[in-house]
């Protein structure tokens, strides 16, 4: 026997893993819940919006231009990003899975082509532009809130910019990681 | 098993993955190959995917947890069996899966045909790897 037939009979002769009784049962509940899953994300997004669009009309924004200006770049930029993560899910989502692995290792590396793009051209934007939305709003903030509120407002955001930073940077070093192993 | 090294939790986790995107995927199936070529394709495709997940741990990691373990019957033999696993962790994930399909027993050209390569380049691929594998579990270099 040579020396791989004799790792393949090994291979052969390790223990197997016992097949579940309610195999098909636990299938048919991973999938109701992905579907669950699914509905309660569009229910939170749905929610999210309604909330941002009523609270525009409660504190008036609309009246105030700048105010308004910055509450729409802040809230558009925070929108554009939700909507580019949901569209990328998707893609990735449509990926032909029952197609051969090469093809199918091509059409990953294409999906994170396209993410590097996004990591790299739309990400630094969008973080620019809300922050250039919250700029616009700090004069406002500043005229309605009390000094020690507006300092909070201020180091929080700061504090908040950074950390989203560093979990956006995290994410995107992640998947550069899988596109070179995808390339190799 | 070989996609996660050896960790039998994973491999379950991943096998209702395969499941579920068969399920998901059924209406798709046009029988332009066999039930099995297709399923096969969906898995390797599937542990492919799973390059996502953060809780597929590295390859040392586990291989630590399965060291950690007593060995019962054949030392050696058991050893033998984590080197490999650790080897084929090493390997590119495409060779990865080839070479799995080997192990599996499936003939070459079905496998070409799960992998979408030429019968030639899946014969000359598995030679490759059959020699820097079993160099590896030697050696412990691949």
């Amino acid at each position: 026997m040579t020396a791989f037939e004799d790792l393949k009979s090994q291979w052969e002769n390790q223990a197997k893993s016992e097949i579940p009784k309610d195999g098909a049962k636990q299938i048919l509940k991973k999938i109701t819940s992905v579907r669950k899953k699914q509905v309660i994300t569009n229910i939170v997004l749905t929610a999210t919006g309604l909330v941002l669009v009523a609270f525009f009309f409660y504190v008036s924004a609309y009246k105030f231009q700048t105010v308004m200006i910055g509450l729409f770049l802040m809230i558009g930029a925070l929108v554009l990003r939700i909507g580019l993560e949901f569209s990328s899910i998707r893609t990735l989502k449509n990926l032909n899975v029952s197609t051969s692995a090469e093809k199918f290792k091509k059409q990953m590396i294409r999906y994170y082509m396209k993410r590097k793009k996004v990591h790299f051209v739309l990400t630094p934007i969008i973080i620019l532009v809300y922050c250039i939305g919250f700029l616009m709003l700090l004069p406002a903030f500043k005229e309605s809130l009390s000094s020690g509120f507006y300092n909070y407002v201020v180091v929080s955001s700061m504090v908040l910019l950074i950390v989203l930073s560093i979990f956006i940077a995290r994410e995107v070093w992640k998947e550069l990681a899988i596109l070179k192993e995808l390339k190799d | 098993m070989g996609y996660v090294n050896g960790n039998d939790a994973l491999a379950k986790d991943l096998t209702q993955e395969v499941f579920v995107k068969v399920w998901e995927n059924l209406a798709s199936f046009r029988e332009e190959a066999s039930i099995a070529t297709w399923i096969y394709r969906i898995t390797v495709n599937t542990c492919l995917l799973q390059l996502r997940k953060k809780k597929y741990l590295r390859g040392n990691e586990i291989f630590e947890k399965l060291t950690e373990t007593p060995e019962e019957s054949n030392p050696s033999k058991e050893n033998q069996l984590k080197k490999m696993y650790q080897c084929i962790n090493k390997l590119p994930k495409n060779s990865r899966g080839v070479i799995l399909l080997e192990l599996e027993g499936l003939p070459q050209k079905e496998i070409a045909e799960i992998m979408g390569l030429s019968h030639e380049a899946v014969r000359v691929r598995i030679h490759r790897i059959k020699n820097s594998l079993t160099q590896c579990v030697k050696n412990d270099s691949i």
